[in-house]
């Protein structure tokens, strides 16, 4: 994981398009069906998957998706997609195994840019409302609400917990060392996340909190 | 550890989606009465936490790759199995929603390997460990890390499973592929990975222990003045304690090698029925293939053709993977030498 959390909550909220505009349910299904059909279809036919990357490519255009965005992203996680279809042939001693490889190489990479067409096009708030409607039981959605709320918070304290450890270490250490500052780090985190998590609690007590979630239609 | 789509088949994908959906169940009605109304500040800012956490990289031998944390027994131990479930899935939800982290298909088997196995299983397996142990701070640390590695072995061998059944011999026409060995490099390269999640999850427990005690949750049945009274008496404590480690190292050794030849001797029988359907298309051309087979002294061939020093071979890193795991464990409880007074860390904002 290496996704920064800046640019991806300014960029979804600039221009929405048309295709931002469709009802969630369609572009969930929609990219469902999409990743359903690179599944299915056997690495003999791969220019079915070529066809489908086109289409979810012109669902990309038309989505007004920055091209920069789209290549940083699959930078990071086809690598890792890549490397797990390596082990398939790497496991064999090289020798077979490379159908299976260039199969889910093919699958994954149009899947890959088919949950990136929908994170891109799904805020995360119609996302809940989504799941709200569809009865998904409201102590998820709300603590869904509430983890996305604080995630960014968390990111925040994260990188001024960061930048103060490379501001003393000069940013340098041996592999020891760093593994124990992380471990402090997660550490140190932890413990005010969770005392945030009580203050937060006695906050809502305060505020009339009874356990129930209740959303209001906007 | 996230699987991507394209890699389990739909149906794969379908039961273990259902799995999860009913676990989850169960972690929400549990959450009702437990937490009430603590559910949702509590568990949404575990799940923060967790993401944050797995954002923090260490550095591994090879330079340009890193790990990180996954976190299941984490927040297992931290805020209880159920809550702990259900933070690492929302976690996942979030990865694979936002940035597309782990397949929307694949996401009931990410959340089945790593909020299942992770929480509700590590749970178990902590709080087993840990009431052998004696419940004191070195116990909890010593069971944090048992529990994270044989969830990540767990993991990996379901994932096993579910590749050998998401892959019918039929889609793979005509090829000598061997499901064993390629189940023996994952459940190998998962021991090592484990032991990273082992290191992790272990020492930040014992940080967290050092400094707020407060914060662990006690597994039910065992109370803070329990083992605050067990602590207070060394001598009934320490013959059961040598009893609690013999038990312990014996219980988890027995499950590693359960394990272990698990991933790779159960596909064995499926793989046989491969090899007969496979079989015309060897007699094809016969002498070339057996001995292009022999004439290559590398080491995967000669697992290949010795499945029994293949099994054993498997058996021995697990067994050695959880001697390494008993170590660390020994050597993180060792650290947890009662100190006097918390080096300045602990002030809060």
């Amino acid at each position: 994981m290496a996704v920064e959390p800046a640019g991806t909550t300014a960029s979804r909220s600039a221009g929405p398009t048309v295709l931002h505009r469709l009802p969630a349910t369609f572009k969930i299904l929609l990219t469902g069906a999409i990743i359903l059909a690179a599944v299915l279809t056997p690495p003999a036919r791969w220019p079915v998957h070529g066809l489908l990357a086109c289409l979810v490519f012109t669902l990309h255009t038309f989505s007004a998706v920055p091209l920069g965005t789209l290549l940083r992203r699959l930078l990071v996680f086809l690598p890792a997609a890549a490397l797990m279809a390596l082990a398939v042939p790497a496991s064999q001693g090289f020798r077979s195994g490379w159908d299976v490889m260039q199969a889910i190489l093919l699958r994954s990479t149009v899947s890959l840019l088919a949950v990136f067409w929908l994170a891109q096009v799904l805020p995360f708030r119609e996302l809940l409302q989504w799941l709200s409607r569809h009865k998904v039981p409201p102590a998820v959605v709300g603590t869904l609400a509430f983890m996305y709320r604080y995630l960014f918070v968390l990111w925040d304290e994260l990188e001024r917990m960061r930048s103060a450890r490379k501001a003393r270490t000069f940013g340098s250490g041996g592999m020891l060392f760093r593994w124990q500052t992380g471990i402090r780090l997660i550490g140190m985190l932890l413990i005010r996340s969770l005392d945030r998590a009580a203050r937060v609690h006695r906050a809502m007590l305060a505020r009339g909190w009874d356990g129930q979630v209740r959303f209001s239609d906007d | 550890m996230h699987i991507p789509d394209g890699i389990l088949s739909p149906a794969v994908c379908a039961v273990t989606g259902a799995v999860s959906v009913f676990s989850l169940g169960l972690c929400l009605k549990q959450l009702k009465t437990t937490l009430s109304d603590r559910t949702i500040p509590l568990t949404g800012m575990t799940a923060a936490l967790i993401f944050a956490g797995q954002m923090v990289n260490f550095p591994l031998m090879v330079a340009p790759v890193s790990g990180h944390l996954m976190g299941g027994v984490l927040a297992a131990v931290l805020v209880g199995p159920w809550a702990g479930c259900l933070a690492v899935t929302l976690v996942l939800l979030v990865q694979c929603a936002l940035f597309a982290d782990g397949g929307l298909l694949a996401l009931g088997a990410n959340v089945l390997h790593m909020a299942v196995i992770g929480s509700l299983g590590g749970y178990a397996v902590y709080a087993t460990i840990r009431r052998l142990l004696g419940g004191t701070q070195a116990a909890t640390v010593a069971a944090t890390a048992i529990a994270s590695w044989l969830t990540v072995m767990a993991a990996s061998a379901l994932f096993c499973l579910e590749f050998q059944l998401s892959w019918p011999a039929q889609q793979l026409p005509g090829s000598d592929f061997s499901f064993a060995s390629l189940f023996t490099m994952m459940v190998t390269v998962h021991s090592v990975i484990g032991l990273g999640e082992a290191i992790i999850s272990g020492a930040v427990v014992g940080f967290v222990l050092r400094h707020r005690p407060d914060l662990i949750a006690t597994p039910a049945g065992a109370t803070a003045s329990e083992t605050s009274e067990e602590a207070a008496s060394p001598r009934r404590l320490f013959p059961a304690a040598g009893r609690a480690v013999t038990a312990g190292i014996i219980a988890s050794l027995a499950v590693a090698a359960f394990l272990a030849p698990f991933a790779s001797g159960h596909p064995d029988g499926l793989e046989s029925v491969a090899e007969q359907t496979a079989i015309e298309s060897l007699a094809a051309e016969p002498q070339v293939l057996v001995l292009a087979d022999y004439e290559i002294p590398a080491p995967v061939a000669s697992w290949e053709a010795a499945p029994l020093w293949q099994r054993l071979s498997v058996s021995l890193a697990g067994l050695l993977g959880t001697g390494t795991v008993l170590l660390t464990a020994w050597l993180l409880g060792r650290g947890m030498k009662p100190r006097t007074e918390p080096a300045g860390l602990t002030h809060g904002r």
